[in-house]
């Protein structure tokens, strides 16, 4: 049984996702409950084996019973482990917050929005765990195309957005199969340890002794920052975040660029090893000014926007550009940083557009609407408060460690632009949550919620509202602020557990001579 | 001259694939019909299974099935099967990209009733 584990995270989703589909015409009031049990019985198997790795070590699973290289491996490393737990707890929060957002959002399509939720989430479980290169391909396919159907359902601009998603998105999926494609002519292999093998035989001395390697290398990232909106290639990914439906949202924004920086991670330490990855300088201070930019861009447009939701999407393209600096700052802190980092942010991100979901019902999720919101809705304030805490990064927080392991990863890299960019997008940060909360706490609430048309600028119309808006007004009911407080209560317990992660996930991963 | 034209004759599918691939990303950046970006998308992808496809190809070489009188031991005598079967799978994930694609072409259509990428623009917002 412990032995198919790694199967089991994501068989009860894909069986889901089946039943649902079948089961739409003949059990609809059921299709709710059966999708949670595939949910949560994919998060049980996911928690049971990060225990299972973290006390045995890893486990690789072949599917079929095909041994590599020829078969298909999933590998269970304590890495690939714990993401797999946080992706299918994402997942299950997501899900248990937004029954009720789901109903009003996909009124009669609800069975199938249920079916392609947990595909998305098998798709991401999948790109998580598998061992093969081309199966990873398949797998970016399946969690995309389920994310461009749920996403194109919303405002009015959804449809052309999540459109204009699929055309980007496809085109990064294709560059990444291409570099796999190169990959096979000079290694003859797909699996990803194999793989590692051969290009250490091959290439001793750097991928500079091999141009097809390194352009196998240069496609490959090409695909995955175009998948992961990383500066230059970001365009899709406000349009397609701000416009959707909100539960589709919060799946989708936490989670894709979060596991597209996983497969980053695992192409420099398990494809590539980290010396040839880092191999070529020009590359890596490219991708430096890239990520420096990405930072820069997405804080400053963030401090443009007057939705909620449309700042964050550009607070997560900055965050995109932590994660890929931190990749190739080429020392042991800057990946450290980046490998936290993916944890932390999927877990802030979850947390946020959780919240933001929750306000653009209550209130309405332009900030001319949010006046008032500390006495409306305060525990989905409260809530907002701890993300936004973790986000700026205030220690004890998450996003406080990951900051620091980032920042002394760029210091000791003397990449000082990298490192006035993170603390630049900080302050920022700053400012932009300060800026939501004054609204929340001094700002008079509008007359017509929701409708934000009539409302005034927020902060200086307190006049024609004699008496105190009463506390609770506008709250969601228990069962959204369950899941929610989870979430940004578990921002503190990760602040609190940064050694042991670093000491049980991270530092097993990496090799043992990096500096 | 002559080394040029043998080196373009040795790696002509390298160069098909790579026109190919530009025209494809060519219609999806700078068509601004939206019908007319999804067949850019086609090609492109096709490119790239053509580029698979011919990397299995090899001269005088068989096809992939076990012949007792090749045995296993020359694996020269047999084409690689396994780009094609590689892309029979990305030919399953194309046709599934395009499938969603256009079903989201025709809900466009169907709410502004034009797939002119900039008349959908302005009408969204003229609103």
């Amino acid at each position: 049984m412990t032995g198919q584990l790694p199967i089991l995270t994501i068989a009860p989703l894909l069986f889901g996702a089946f039943a649902v589909t079948a089961g739409r015409f003949l059990f609809r009031r059921a299709n709710y409950a059966v999708a949670s049990l595939a949910l949560a019985a994919s998060f049980a198997a996911s928690v049971l084996l990060a225990i299972q790795i973290l006390t045995h070590g890893p486990a690789i699973y072949f599917v079929g019973g095909w041994p590599p290289p020829v078969g298909i491996s999933y590998v269970a490393d304590p890495l690939s482990a714990l993401m797999l737990a946080f992706v299918s707890g994402a997942a299950l929060c997501t899900f248990l917050a937004s029954k009720s957002e789901i109903e009003t959002s996909y009124p009669l399509k609800n069975s199938a929005f249920y079916a392609l939720f947990l595909l998305a989430v098998a798709g991401h479980m999948g790109i998580v765990v598998t061992g093969d290169a081309f199966n990873l391909y398949v797998l970016i396919e399946v969690a995309a195309l389920s994310g461009y159907a749920i996403l194109a359902q919303g405002r009015e601009r959804a449809m052309l957005s999540s459109l204009n998603y699929l055309f980007v998105g496809s085109l990064g999926a294709s560059l990444y199969l291409l570099g796999v494609g190169y990959l096979y002519i000079m290694t003859g292999s797909l699996n990803m340890a194999d793989l590692s093998a051969i290009i250490g035989r091959l290439t001793p001395d750097g991928l500079s002794g091999s141009t097809a390697l390194a352009a196998a290398w240069g496609v490959i990232l090409a695909g995955l920052f175009v998948k992961m909106g990383l500066f230059p290639f970001h365009s899709w990914l406000p349009a397609a975040y701000s416009f959707s439906a909100a539960p589709a949202a919060a799946l989708v924004a936490p989670l894709t660029t979060k596991v597209m920086a996983y497969v980053l991670v695992r192409m420099i330490l398990s494809v590539f090893t980290p010396d040839a990855a880092w191999g070529v300088p020009a590359i890596n201070t490219l991708i430096l000014v890239l990520a420096t930019a990405a930072i820069l861009y997405g804080s400053f447009c963030a401090l443009a926007q007057r939705s909620l939701r449309k700042m964050l999407c550009f607070i997560l393209l900055s965050e995109v550009g932590y994660m890929v600096g931190g990749a190739f700052l080429g020392n042991r802190a800057g990946l450290t940083g980046t490998i936290y980092h993916i944890f932390a942010d999927l877990l802030m991100t979850l947390c946020l557009f959780l919240v933001a979901a929750n306000i653009e019902r209550g209130t309405g999720g332009r900030f001319s609407d949010m006046g008032g919101l500390f006495r409306r809705m305060p525990v989905t304030a409260a809530a907002l408060v701890l993300g936004a805490a973790s986000m700026i990064g205030v220690p004890p927080f998450c996003g406080f460690f990951s900051k620091w392991y980032l920042l002394s990863g760029a210091i000791a890299a003397e990449s000082y632009a990298f490192a006035g960019a993170l603390v630049i997008s900080s302050l920022v940060n700053a400012v932009l949550f300060f800026r939501i909360f004054e609204i929340g706490f001094f700002g008079a609430p509008p007359d017509h919620t929701g409708q934000a048309d009539q409302a005034e600028p927020a902060g200086e119309s307190g006049h024609g509202h004699p008496g105190p808006i009463p506390f609770f007004r506008d709250e969601m009911p228990p069962a959204r602020l369950a899941p929610l407080c989870l979430v940004a209560a578990s921002l503190v317990v990760m602040g609190l557990l940064t050694g042991q992660i670093v000491r049980l996930v991270v530092d097993p991963i990496l090799p043992p001579g990096l500096g | 001259m002559h080394e040029l034209l043998a080196e373009f004759g040795n790696k002509f599918h390298y160069y098909g694939y790579f026109a190919i691939m530009m025209i494809g990303l060519y219609a999806m950046i700078a068509k601004t019909n939206l019908l007319k970006k999804c067949i850019g998308l086609g090609i492109f992808q096709t490119a790239i299974m053509l580029f698979y496809v011919s990397i299995g190809a090899k001269e005088g070489a068989g096809i992939p099935i076990l012949d007792p009188a090749v045995g296993t031991a020359d694996p020269a005598a047999y084409a690689n099967p396994l780009p094609h079967v590689l892309m029979l799978t990305a030919i399953v994930v194309s046709v599934a990209t395009l499938g969603v694609a256009l079903a989201l072409v025709q809900n466009i259509h169907r709410d502004h009733g034009t797939l002119e990428e900039d008349e959908i623009l302005q009408r969204l917002r003229g609103k």
